[in-house]
């Protein structure tokens, strides 16, 4: 994509609605890890859910004006700034000692990014002087939007929160690598499949919703062997991406009826 | 420990990203549809395939000295965006039936064939001729130096910790190996999106007049690198408590 990907102008979805589902939501997941005995990782992994949901709004948002780079390039460098942010957030918080480090980490990563993704917001308007009036703004919520994924998701796969967990059985093992494209492909595909003319914010919401649901199922299976429950993880998100999925669908079949509906052009015009 | 060191190195890492991407021949969507000059992807995927294989070469190194780092990271990025534009201009010549041609010259300044004859009328030429070839090979050896230095200062950096230290009888720390790779990883897409943004996209190498935009591209490159650096040292500071 390199011109302009259009949007449907103004959004059927009002942007402070998925902000505050996205980020009071993914954080409350979060923090809801190391508090609920068992079922903590599961409470992560749907934080991650809202958090996906809200970044595919954002990217909306943003590359309806056309970035000349296709959605997917600021899907993979808003991912990159959150696994930054995240990854620093987790082991930085240790300065604060162990116990206050587990409290402090999953914020200061999400205030981390934030603040990455605002520079990097703020370089491509000030110094390359792109013409997008809501460029930083929305690359800070891609930014947040992306480490609560990110940690929301490490959470499921190893089960808790805290920085050695994480390093233990995400990052040594390479997961991270694998939660880095998935969470991209979960927050660009939906905009990236939808844009055009016709694009209805609601339905891309939806398909949002089963690429996040989708990526939890795998996060779920990820955290076999590390995490106890990885099993409710994996089997929730697969009924989330089956409801999701069966609605996008839907709505798609009923938007495409109105094109269906009118028939071909009249004869004599051919 | 140093961490100015750290954020030196990926500073200037970030920076042979940056400047390296302005080389690569990136044609996006019209030269998928082989309307214009250059690999028909965007940038995105260009730095996911050369970045990941620059990455695991440079990987394949750790131990090594210093520049043969950078050498294993630089001959990986290379090969990788080598093989995309060679297998790419055989898809524009026999698949497609186009000439690999630019229309931003004359003359191939590399060896010296005529170019404006071949260019199909209302196209910006098709496939990757000689110079944006060679261009998108300084790219990814400049791309790839950069992600093997910040990958090889942040290993370094990491093992001299305690919670990433060598195990007995172990001679790589898979952590701190996995840790700067992610890390490397991840600033090498963020420069070269950036650098994407300057370029508008789309650039054919250093014979493009978009090329004088380089200094812009290095400024946006050192300030985003800067700040990633310094969040990058709390990865030492919290790893040493």
């Amino acid at each position: 994509m390199s011109a302009a990907a259009g949007g449907g102008g103004e959004s059927a979805i009002n942007p402070k609605t998925t902000l505050a589902l996205g980020l009071v939501g993914g954080l409350i997941g979060l923090y809801l890890v190391p508090f609920v005995p068992v079922l903590g990782p599961l409470f992560g992994a749907l934080g991650a859910v809202l958090a996906i949901i809200w970044g595919a709004d954002a990217i909306a948002r943003v590359a309806s004006y056309g970035l000349g780079t296709g959605v997917p390039s600021i899907g993979y460098m808003s991912l990159a700034i959150g696994i930054v942010g995240a990854v620093a957030g987790l082991f930085g918080a240790l300065i604060f000692g162990d116990s206050l480090g587990v409290l402090v980490g999953p914020i200061l990563g999400v205030v981390l990014a934030m603040i990455v993704g605002g520079v990097v917001g703020l370089v491509g308007t000030k110094i390359i002087k792109m013409k997008i009036p809501i460029m930083v703004q929305c690359t800070v919520e891609l930014a947040g939007a992306s480490a609560i994924s990110v940690l929301g998701f490490s959470a499921a796969v190893a089960g808790s929160l805290t920085a050695s967990a994480i390093l233990e059985s995400v990052i040594a093992t390479g997961f991270i690598a694998l939660l880095f494209i998935l969470n991209t492909m979960a927050i660009q595909h939906p905009f990236n499949a939808c844009l055009g003319p016709q694009e209805d914010r609601k339905r891309t919401l939806k398909l949002a919703s089963s690429t996040a649901f989708i990526a939890m199922a795998i996060a779920g299976l990820l955290g076999i062997g590390v995490n106890s429950i990885w099993w409710v993880i994996a089997i929730i998100g697969a009924i989330g991406w089956f409801i999701s999925i069966s609605a996008f669908i839907k709505s798609s079949a009923e938007d495409a009826a109105s094109v269906a509906w009118t028939g071909w052009w009249p004869k004599e015009e051919m | 420990m140093d961490p100015l060191l750290l954020i030196g190195a990926i500073t200037v890492g970030g920076v042979l990203i940056g400047g390296g991407v302005h080389f690569i021949p990136v044609g996006g969507a019209p030269a998928a549809i082989a309307t214009a000059t250059g690999v028909g992807t965007g940038t995105a995927m260009l730095a996911a395939g050369s970045g990941m294989t620059g990455l695991i070469t440079a990987a394949a190194a750790t131990g090594s000295p210093l520049w043969l780092v950078l050498l294993a990271g630089a001959a990986g990025a290379a090969l990788m965006l080598g093989i995309t534009m060679f297998v790419g201009n055989w898809v524009y010549i026999w698949g497609v039936g186009t000439v690999p041609v630019s229309a931003k010259v004359t003359v191939d300044p590399i060896t010296g064939y005529e170019q404006e004859k071949y260019v199909s009328p209302g196209t910006e030429g098709h496939g990757v001729p000689t110079v944006c070839y060679v261009s998108g090979i300084i790219g990814g050896l400049l791309g790839g130096a950069g992600g093997g230095l910040i990958y090889y200062y942040l290993y370094d950096q990491l093992t001299s910790l305690q919670a990433f230290s060598l195990q007995a009888g172990e001679t790589v720390s898979i952590a701190a190996a996995m840790t700067a790779g992610i890390f490397a990883l991840a600033i090498f897409f963020v420069n070269s999106v950036v650098a994407s943004y300057n370029i508008g996209g789309t650039i054919e190498g250093f014979h493009d007049p978009k090329f004088k935009r380089l200094p812009r591209g290095i400024l946006a490159c050192i300030v985003a690198s800067l700040v990633i650096g310094i969040v990058g040292v709390l990865l030492l500071y919290g790893g040493a408590a």
